[in-house]
């Protein structure tokens, strides 16, 4: 095994698994130990990611803490971890969203050690996917983090749950079923007998007509997990069905994994495709962004508000990749994890909020600022957040995108520009309706959120409030990644 | 002669010749019987064990034995033992009949073990009757007579049908080769390509086996011999007589050489219509022993892509897979035999409602292994799948590829909904909580550790199909 001082990376995965054994190994009734497992190990996963995040040497750039370890040596499998500008960014968001998600289900009752154990399952996926270079493990993370979805929804799910989960697992593995053979596809023609990117990455592996063809297939298969329009249908309806936690994960963390492969799979193995099919993807990103605003204005619940928001903000990710320029890509990264954040937030204010009235209806709820000033403060933030409030994280992300789009493609970023007024508009509608105006009394009683219970939700802000006063923090790390991949292209 | 060389069939029928006596006995003592073929079977797998490294010809070069079959006699002889615990309560079959039907059970794996090892076409074909007219009988014994016998008699009828082809086939391709050795055909088969008399005969000569596989067009006895057959028989039909089977064909198919492209296509065609056609009929079962019928021809079709990507990665591919299958199908058929009503009955979907709460274990069980068969990673399903797929990219087959995922995609949905019944579902009123004994709950585990840990970390599993399969072209 090669690695370059202590294995930080697998240690991540190590901690996930460890604490997957020690769940399943607690009895049924053990309630509170269950929870201070999690909450003990997802806080470790924490630590270890913001440690690599800091510890990143952004002088030097590149695959940084890489581990590498024969798996199969017949397939050309290895399994190869590391970490560069644009993954070490999501695994830090990855491992804030996992431990404020094990916060936010604190007070789960109802077959609580399934759940975690699932949950850490999914989320040994995420951190696998963002740290893999091999391209089998990136196909097993990618699984790995989406077969427990089903269960998680089906079982503690709320809204037309059984609907929801089937939807989106059959959704999902569509996707994986265009993946898989483009990965083979990719792994036979090279001809090398590996499946590590950085070897499939060396210019005239592959032919300009064979990019062409797995980038398609790879951008509809990964997109389809991104909630690229047109398949982005099962991605409302599966936020609204999930538990909090894992509406935190699914939308937060899950959906980037889709862009995040778009990223490492298809545009670094296929640039030739990427060029190619560029224009189409930013097309269907400015679609998104547009069919997200204004399906967003017509919603009732609260949870579907957040889900169409979801699919407006993931377009502009994709609008950002598409570009095909440094700018873009940072945008469409440093978008990423302010999207991550900020939904999080979302789904976890909206728990709390649910968990109380037991309603997600706009219209049932009202006046609620003056009922739980606090829970309602976290939600107006993260609605901040999603209009793009300066001083706030995604605000960087968005302005890059749209400096970049509008450079290479006017019209469309025209268009994805006034869909963000549309969305302050629709956000400012929810939070007018749902905190201000009439009280309902049905929930005058109704406790604030009490400071153990806030924890998650401020550990949220804070980091969108650091990120969006310093984006340097984010984007100096991002930059490492993407000036030289973009300056190899042109070379 | 060493002994070892021949020693997991000489002691197979050392238990046949045992169980041979048991019957004459005029009292029957089902325990006793049970206790006998346990031991007998868990001793067949160390001899099996022990004698993997063996290797030699027999009988005139027409049997052959190689590391490729003895690895397939060890996978033989753990289905067996398996399927053999779980006749604890074999009550669907009366116990007068326990002896017959532990003879007939021995039997048919000696059978089957001379089909892993021959390398004559005529001895194949007398291997594969054996077998095959054990389990018509042990289909007929299902103690609902009716059911038994109906299943054992289309049985009976698809089984003749396919031999009366092989035996054509077995003809056609002598009349053109002249000679039905294996070896002799590898050398000259590539001289034959192009003549159809050859062609057409092997296809016909592989009937015999697609039978056994269930695959399209003989695939349709299959969900009526799982229905009718006891819990138990239906197991090992849908496990040791897969693997078996699958050994053969890949043996057979591997004379045909590289290029061969009619016999390529003509298999190719029969994977798919046999992928699509069972996923699509799955889709609406109720009955959980019919499905699983239909997903083993689903399987098989999988299975018949690797056979057809000849080479070395496609037949490691498939001896992996025939693992991967052995355990996920193993699994699916002890919670079928758990979960029966009364211990004898078919089992509906619904039947498995609120396993989670009667045995949490049997629930997790079930969940890795049809997450399994749907091909989802990080489980062995998958990573036979991926083997199988990594070989048939290579040898240029995209579309078959992409046709095999969107059956994977079709078939998670039928998966999906046994899924849900067993974790979604409220327990029925009447349900009490399923007693595991100790011992059980370790296979179970075992049998969990191997698909996630087989799956996840193949290594050493691969190596060893990799050896296997480099002995097919050995001479």
């Amino acid at each position: 095994m090669t690695v370059n001082g202590f294995p930080y990376l697998t240690s991540i995965l190590l901690s996930c698994v460890a604490g997957l054994v020690l769940i399943l190994m607690t009895p049924e009734e053990k309630i509170p130990w269950i929870k201070w497992i999690s909450a003990f190990f997802s806080g470790l996963t924490l630590l270890i990611s913001g440690y690599l995040f800091f510890a990143y040497d952004t002088r030097i750039g590149g695959l940084q803490f890489a581990e590498k370890m024969p798996w199969v040596e017949s397939l050309g499998i290895y399994y190869f971890n590391a970490v560069d500008g644009f993954s070490l960014p999501n695994l830090l968001l990855t491992g804030l969203v996992f431990f404020t998600g094990v916060l936010t289900m604190w007070e789960l009752s109802n077959r609580v050690k399934e759940f975690f154990a699932l949950y850490f399952t999914l989320v040994t996926g995420v951190f696998g996917l963002f740290m893999s270079m091999d391209l089998f493990f990136i196909f097993i993370w990618y699984d790995v983090s989406l077969f427990p979805m089903y269960l998680l929804i089906i079982v503690w799910g709320g809204t037309r749950k059984e609907y929801a989960a089937t939807k989106l697992m059959l959704y999902l593995l569509a996707g994986s079923a265009l993946i898989l053979p483009a990965i083979l596809y990719l792994y036979s023609v090279s001809g090398m007998n590996t499946f590590s990117i950085p070897a499939l990455m060396r210019p005239g592996t592959f032919s300009p007509g064979q990019q062409q063809f797995a980038f398609i297939l790879l951008f509809i298969g990964f997109g389809i997990l991104a909630g690229v329009w047109p398949f982005h249908t099962w991605s409302p309806v599966g936020h609204v069905a999930a538990p909090h936690a894992v509406s935190m994960v699914h939308a937060g963390v899950l959906m980037k994994i889709g862009a995040f492969g778009v990223l490492r799979v298809a545009i670094f193995l296929c640039p030739e495709g990427w060029k190619y099919w560029s224009s189409f993807m930013a097309f269907l990103s400015a679609f998104g962004i547009v069919y997200g605003s204004l399906a967003g204005l017509r919603q009732t619940d609260l949870k579907y508000v957040i889900g169409y928001s979801s699919v407006s903000h993931m377009g502009i990710v994709g609008l950002g990749l598409s570009t095909m320029s440094v700018d873009g890509l940072n945008g469409a990264v440093f978008q990423m994890v302010a999207h991550g954040v900020m939904t999080a937030l979302f789904f976890s204010s909206v728990g709390y909020i649910y968990d109380r009235t037991h309603t997600k209806e706009i219209k049932e709820l009202g006046g609620l600022s003056r009922i739980m000033p606090v829970a309602s403060g976290y939600f107006i933030v993260a609605s901040m957040a999603s209009m793009g409030v300066p001083c706030l994280a995604s605000f960087w992300g968005e302005l890059l995108v749209f400096i970049a789009a509008f450079k290479v493609y006017p019209v469309r970023g025209a268009f994805a520009i006034m869909a963000l007024a549309i969305s302050a508009l629709y956000m400012l509608r929810v939070v007018q309706r749902t905190f201000y105006g009439a009280k309902n009394e049905a929930h005058a009683h109704l406790p604030d959120v009490p400071f153990s219970l806030g924890i998650p939700r401020m550990i949220l802000v804070t980091v969108l409030v650091v990120f969006g006063f310093f984006p340097f923090l984010l984007l100096d790390v991002i930059e490492t990644a993407s000036v030289p991949f973009i300056q190899g292209l042109t070379r | 002669m060493n002994p070892m060389v021949f020693g997991p069939e000489l002691f197979t029928f050392f238990s046949v010749a045992v169980f041979f006596v048991l019957s004459m006995r005029s009292e029957s003592r089902p325990a006793r019987d049970y206790r006998v073929a346990v031991f007998l079977a868990a001793v067949g797998l160390a001899v099996s064990l022990a004698a993997v490294t063996s290797s030699g010809e027999l009988f005139a070069a027409a049997y052959r034995v190689d590391f490729f079959s003895q690895v397939f006699k060890v996978l033989i002889s753990a289905g067996l033992l398996l399927v053999v615990y779980l006749c604890g309560d074999l009550n669907g079959i009366s116990s007068r009949h326990h002896p017959e039907f532990h003879l007939l059970l021995f039997t048919s794996t000696l059978a089957l073990m001379t089909l892993a090892s021959g390398v004559h076409l005529l001895s194949l074909y007398i291997g594969l009757e054996l077998s095959s007219y054990c389990l018509y009988i042990l289909v007929a014994l299902n103690r609902d007579r009716d059911m038994g016998l109906e299943a054992g008699m289309k049985y009976f009828l698809a089984g003749i049908s396919a031999s009366a082809l092989m035996i054509f086939g077995l003809a056609l391709l002598y009349g053109a080769a002249g000679s039905l050795y294996l070896k002799d055909l590898l050398v000259v088969f590539p001289t034959l390509m192009s003549r159809p008399m050859a062609v057409v005969g092997l296809l016909l000569s592989l009937s015999g086996f697609l039978f056994k596989m269930a695959v399209f067009p003989f695939h349709f006895w299959a969900p009526d011999v799982y229905q009718g057959a006891a819990n138990q028989v239906a197991a090992y039909i849908a496990t040791v007589s897969k693997v078996a089977a699958a050994a053969v064909l890949i043996r057979t198919v591997a004379v045909s050489g590289q290029a061969n492209t009619y016999l390529t296509h003509a298999l190719a065609i029969l994977a798919v219509t046999t992928m699509t056609v069972a996923n699509l009929a799955a889709l609406v079962q109720r009955d959980l022993k019919r499905l699983l019928a239909y997903s083993s021809i689903a399987q098989a079709g999988y299975v018949l892509i690797g056979v057809l990507s000849v080479g070395l990665a496609g037949q490691s591919g498939v001896i992996f897979y025939m693992l991967a299958l052995l355990l996920m199908k193993l699994t699916a058929f002890l919670i079928v035999i758990r979960v029966a009503p009364d211990g004898t009955g078919n089992p509906a979907v619904s039947d498995l409602a609120g396993l989670h709460r009667r045995s949490p274990i049997l629930a997790l069980a079930l969940m890795i292994s049809l997450f399994s068969l749907a091909g989802i990673p990080p489980f062995i399903g998958f990573t036979g799948k991926f083997m199988i797929f990594t070989a048939a990219m290579q040898a240029g087959h995209f579309g078959l590829v992409l046709a095999a995922m969107i059956n994977v995609v079709i078939s998670l949905y039928y998966y999906l909904l046994v899924l849900k019944a067993a974790y979604v579902l409220p327990p029925k009123e009447d349900s009490t909580p399923l007693r595991i004994p100790g011992l059980e709950k370790c296979i179970v585990w075992i049998l969990v550790l191997l698909m996630v840990g087989g799956g996840f970390y193949p290594a050493w599993f691969i190596t060893i199909a990799d050896a296997a399969a480099l002995m097919l072209t050995a001479p």
